[in-house]
C-alpha cells in the first residue's frame, strides 16, 4: 500500500513539474470559478460584520418607529411606545423633514433629522469627520457624503437654504444611502435618498410650511425580540417599525444584486471551467498514453492507472480551490466598500465554513467532471495500443464528409477537421455559448434604467454601482477563461490535425487553405454557441433580473455576437497559420501514423 | 534524348550546425526522364527519404536546385509548391497516410476535390482508379477494414488522382507483408509499363528489380547509378 502511495505521489510530482504550463492553465481555470463563487458567498458575511460593529459603537436602536402621520398626531402615535413592555430605553422622538439637498450642482432627496447637540442614550451617530450638529450646520451620513462628494467645511443647500457641512457621521438607525427612506409627502411613497442631521432648532425653518414627521429609537430588554415587539405594538396604526435586523438586511441590499450576479456567474464560470479543463485534460491524457501503456505493462491495473491520474487532478483542484478562496475573500471588501456607510475595516478572515466547503466542492466537482471520462478511458485502454502511442481513431461522420465534398477547399478542410473530433467542437460551442450568455446578460444590465431615480438626481446608485463592479469582475474573469479555453482548444485542434493537414498539403492544399481550414474548424462550432448565447443571456437575466425589463438594442447584440466570433477567429488565426507554415515533411514524420 | 521531368543539381540538405551537422543529402545531381522508373536504395538514414521530400517540394534544400517539368521548386513559394504538388506530383508513403475517417473512395477523391474538381468528376475519377488498382469492391470500406496491401493500393490510387507527371513513393512496401508487397509490385510494374514516371525509395530489392534504373545512396550521396534491364515481369500470368 505504502509503495503504491509512493508511486502515485512520485508520478504526480514529476508530471506536475514536467508540464508546468498545462498545470497553470488548469489551476487558473478552476480557481476562476471557485474565486467567483467565494466572492459571491463572501459578500453576505462581509456585509453583516461592519453593521454589527457600527451598531455597537453607535448604541444603535433595537427598533425604530416612524409614523406616516405628521405633527401632533405622529407624536401621539409614538408616545405609548416608550412605555411599552420590553422597552428599556429610547431616544426621540426626533423631528424629520423630507426635503431636497443640493451640493456641487446636484440635487438629491434628503431625509433631514433634527437632533440635539448632546448625545442621546440610543442612537449616538459616530462622527467620522468634523463635528456633531450645532445650529446653522448640517452633518451628512458618510455614504451619502461620499456619493455627493462633500466634506466638512463645504456648503450645501437644503431646500434653498445654505448650510455649512459640519461633519460626516454613521448610524444604524437608518439604512445607509440610498435607503434612508425618503417619503414623498404627496404620495407617501418611500423613495431613495440620503440622511443628514441638523440641529433640532433649525429643522422647522428648513421645513417651512411642510409639517414635520417624527422618528423614535427604542432599546429593548431583549434586542433579538424586535420582531415580537413589532407584532405586539398595535398603537402605531399608520407607520413603520423597523428592527435592527431589518435595517441590517436593507444595508445588505446594497450588494444583493452583485451577490446574485456573482453566484449565477460562478455557475456559468464553473461550466466554462469544466469545458476548459476537459480540453486540457484530454490533451494531457493523449500526451501520456504511452505512460499509461507502460504502467499497465508493468502490472498496474485500470484502478491504479485511474488513481494516478485522478490524484493529480484532485491536487490541482484543491490548490485551485485555495487560490480561488483567497482571491475571492481578498476581492470581497473592495467590492462591498462598507466604509462608506458603516464603521471599521472589513475582516473576512476566517471565511465561513460553508464558503470554504462550497469552493472546495466546486473545485473537486470541476476536476472530477472534466477528468473522469478521459481518465477512465485511458485506464481501460488496450496496453498494446497505448504502448504504440496510437491516437484514438477519429469517428466517421458520413453526412459531414458528404456535405463538405460540395464546398470550397477551406470549408471542406474545416468541416472534416471538426468531424474528426466532434467533442472538441462541442467544447468550442459551450465556450462561446457561455461567453455570449454572460456578455448579453451584462448588456441587459446596462440596458436597465432606474425608474425611481430618474428626474431627481444624477448620482450614481451605489447598488447599481456595486452590481456593475461585480459584473465587471465576472466579465474579466470570464474573458480570461474564455480566451484560455479558445487557445487550448485551438492548439489541441492544431496538434490533432497535424497529420491530416500535412496529407492535405501533400495532395496540393496550400498553407493558406490549410490554415484557414483550421480557423474555420474553430469558427463553425462557435456560430451556434453565439446564436444560442443571445437568447440564453436574455432569458437568464429575465429570470434573475428585476421585474420590468428593457432589452438592449439589436445593434448591441449583433456587435457582441460579431465581437465574440472575431476574437475567436483572431485567437485561432495565429496557431492555425503557424501550423500551416510548418514543413509538411516534418509534420508527416513527427506524428504517429 | 527524352526530356527530364525531374532534375536536381548540387542538391543539399543539412541539419544542425558545427560538429553536430548532418548532411542528409549532399550535393546530389539527378535527372529523371519522362516515363522512367527509378529506384533509390541504400541503408537506413542515408538520406533517401529526405531526397524524395526535396524532389517533391515537401522540404526545401539547404543548397542546390530542383526542377520539376522545367520549373524550379527551390525558389517557389509554399503556395506555388502546393499547386505544383497538386497538379504534377503524386506521393505514396510507407505508412499510407490515409484519412482514417474516410472511405477508400473518399480518400482517393480527396486530391481531386482539393484541386477544385466537381464532386461528380472527383468521384468518377476515384472510382476508375480504385477499379484500376483492383479495389472497386472495397470503395466504401474504411481504411481500418482494409489490409495493409489494400491500403497502400488506395494510397497509390490517390497519388494518381490528378494524373501526376511523377509519382514519388517512400518505402511503399516497408509496412507490408510478402503477399501485400507482391500486390504493390504488380501495381508499380503496371505503372512502369504504362509510362508513368516513378521514383521509388526502397529497401526492397524486388521493387528495385522492376525499375528501369537504380541509384544506391550512402551518407547522403549517390554511390552507384545503374540502368537495369527488366528481365521478367513480376506478375507473370497475373491477370
Amino acid at each position: 500500500m505504502a509503495g503504491r502511495l509512493l508511486l502515485v505521489c512520485r508520478l504526480l510530482v514529476r508530471d506536475l513539474r514536467r508540464r508546468p504550463i498545462e498545470t497553470i492553465l488548469l489551476v487558473v481555470a478552476i480557481s476562476a470559478a471557485t474565486g467567483t463563487l467565494t466572492l459571491g458567498l463572501a459578500l453576505n458575511d462581509v456585509a453583516d460584520r461592519p453593521y454589527e460593529r457600527t451598531r455597537a459603537a453607535t448604541a444603535g436602536p433595537d427598533v425604530v418607529a416612524r409614523p406616516h402621520t405628521t405633527g401632533q398626531r405622529a407624536l401621539a402615535a409614538l408616545a405609548p411606545l416608550t412605555t411599552s413592555a420590553g422597552v428599556t430605553g429610547h431616544s426621540g422622538p426626533y423631528p424629520v423633514a423630507f426635503l431636497v439637498m443640493t451640493a456641487h450642482g446636484r440635487t438629491v432627496h434628503t431625509v433631514v433629522e433634527g437632533r440635539d447637540t448632546a448625545p442621546a442614550r440610543v442612537d449616538r451617530p459616530v462622527v467620522t469627520e468634523g463635528t456633531w450638529v450645532r445650529p446653522g450646520g448640517v452633518v451628512v451620513e458618510r455614504a451619502f457624503a461620499d456619493a455627493l462628494g462633500v466634506r466638512a467645511g463645504d456648503e450645501v443647500g437644503v431646500d434653498g437654504r445654505r448650510l455649512r457641512v459640519l461633519g460626516t457621521a454613521v448610524t444604524t438607525a437608518r439604512p445607509t444611502y440610498p435607503y434612508a427612506g425618503w417619503i414623498d409627502p404627496d404620495s407617501a411613497l418611500v423613495e431613495r435618498g440620503g440622511l443628514v442631521w441638523v440641529h433640532r432648532a433649525d429643522i422647522a425653518t428648513l421645513a417651512g410650511a411642510r409639517p414635520l414627521s417624527y422618528t423614535l429609537n427604542l432599546e429593548l430588554a431583549d434586542p433579538d425580540a424586535g420582531a415580537a415587539f413589532v407584532d405586539s405594538a398595535t398603537t402605531l396604526h399608520a407607520g413603520e417599525l423597523s428592527t435592527w435586523q431589518g435595517i441590517a438586511e436593507q444595508d445588505g441590499r446594497l450588494v444583493a444584486d452583485a451577490r446574485e450576479a456573482l453566484l449565477v456567474g460562478s455557475w456559468l464560470l464553473a461550466a466554462l471551467s469544466i469545458a476548459g479543463v476537459t480540453g486540457v485534460v484530454a490533451g494531457r491524457v493523449v500526451g501520456r498514453r504511452r505512460r499509461v501503456g507502460l504502467l499497465k505493462a508493468v502490472g498496474a491495473g485500470p484502478a491504479m492507472v485511474a488513481v494516478v491520474h485522478l490524484a493529480e487532478y484532485l491536487v490541482i483542484g484543491l490548490a485551485a480551490a485555495g487560490i480561488g478562496l483567497a482571491a475571492g475573500l481578498l476581492a470581497a471588501p473592495a467590492l462591498i466598500r462598507p466604509s462608506a456607510g458603516l464603521l471599521g475595516v472589513v475582516d473576512t478572515r476566517p471565511p465561513a465554513l460553508s464558503t470554504v466547503v462550497a469552493a472546495v466542492s466546486l473545485a473537486v466537482v470541476i476536476a472530477t467532471a472534466a477528468t473522469l471520462v478521459p481518465v477512465v478511458r485511458a485506464a481501460f485502454a488496450s496496453t498494446i495500443h497505448a504502448l504504440a502511442d496510437a491516437a484514438t481513431p477519429p469517428r466517421r461522420r458520413r453526412w459531414r464528409v458528404r456535405l463538405s465534398r460540395r464546398l470550397p477547399v477551406t470549408l471542406l478542410i474545416g468541416i472534416r477537421v471538426n468531424a474528426r473530433r466532434p467533442r472538441r467542437a462541442r467544447l468550442v460551442t459551450v465556450n462561446t455559448l457561455i461567453t455570449t450568455t454572460v456578455l448579453v446578460a451584462v448588456l441587459m444590465n446596462h440596458a436597465q434604467d432606474e425608474p425611481f431615480d430618474l428626474g431627481y438626481t444624477d448620482l450614481v446608485d451605489p447598488r447599481a454601482e456595486r452590481t456593475d463592479q461585480a459584473l465587471l469582475v465576472l466579465t474579466v474573469v470570464l474573458g480570461v477563461l474564455a480566451l484560455l479555453n479558445a487557445v487550448v482548444t485551438t492548439w489541441t485542434a492544431v496538434l490533432d490535425a497535424r497529420r491530416p493537414l500535412a496529407v492535405a498539403r501533400t495532395l496540393g492544399a496550400t498553407p493558406a487553405q490549410a490554415g484557414l481550414g483550421l480557423g474555420v474548424a474553430q469558427l463553425l462550432p462557435a456560430i451556434p454557441g453565439v446564436a444560442a448565447g443571445i437568447p440564453v443571456g436574455l432569458g437568464l437575466y429575465t429570470i434573475v433580473g428585476p421585474g420590468e425589463l428593457r432589452y438592449p438594442p439589436d445593434s448591441w447584440l449583433l456587435a457582441t455576437a460579431l465581437g465574440v466570433l472575431l476574437v475567436g477567429a483572431a485567437l485561432t488565426a495565429v496557431p492555425a497559420m503557424v501550423a500551416a507554415r510548418r514543413p509538411v515533411a516534418d509534420a508527416l514524420g513527427s506524428t504517429p501514423a | 534524348m527524352t526530356e527530364s521531368v525531374l532534375r536536381a543539381r548540387g542538391l543539399t540538405r543539412r541539419y544542425g550546425r558545427g560538429s553536430g551537422m548532418v548532411r542528409a543529402v549532399d550535393e546530389v545531381d539527378l535527372s529523371v526522364p519522362a516515363g522512367e522508373s527509378l529506384a533509390i536504395m541504400g541503408p537506413s538514414g542515408c538520406g533517401k527519404s529526405t531526397l524524395l521530400h526535396l524532389l517533391g517540394g515537401l522540404q526545401r534544400p539547404t543548397a542546390g536546385r530542383v526542377w520539376l517539368a522545367g520549373r524550379r521548386l527551390d525558389t517557389m513559394s509554399e503556395r506555388s509548391l502546393a499547386r505544383l504538388r497538386r497538379d504534377s506530383v503524386g506521393f505514396v508513403f510507407q505508412s499510407f497516410h490515409l484519412m482514417d475517417e474516410l472511405t477508400a473512395v473518399e480518400n482517393v477523391e480527396l486530391a481531386a476535390l482539393l484541386a477544385g474538381r466537381s464532386p461528380r468528376q472527383a468521384r468518377r475519377r476515384a472510382g476508375y482508379l480504385l477499379d484500376r488498382v483492383g479495389l472497386a469492391d472495397r470503395a466504401d470500406h474504411l481504411p481500418s477494414a482494409l489490409s495493409g496491401g489494400q491500403r497502400q493500393r488506395v494510397a497509390v490510387a490517390r497519388a494518381l488522382s490528378n494524373e501526376p507527371l511523377v509519382v514519388l513513393a517512400d518505402e511503399p512496401t516497408g509496412n507490408l507483408d510478402s503477399a501485400a508487397t507482391l500486390e504493390i509490385l504488380r501495381l508499380f510494374e503496371d505503372l512502369r509499363t504504362e509510362g508513368q514516371t516513378l521514383v521509388v525509395v526502397t529497401h526492397d530489392s524486388r521493387i528495385a528489380a522492376i525499375a528501369d534504373r537504380m541509384i544506391t545512396m550512402r551518407d547522403g550521396a549517390f554511390a552507384d547509378d545503374s540502368r537495369l534491364a527488366v528481365t521478367a515481369p513480376v506478375h507473370g500470368g497475373w491477370r
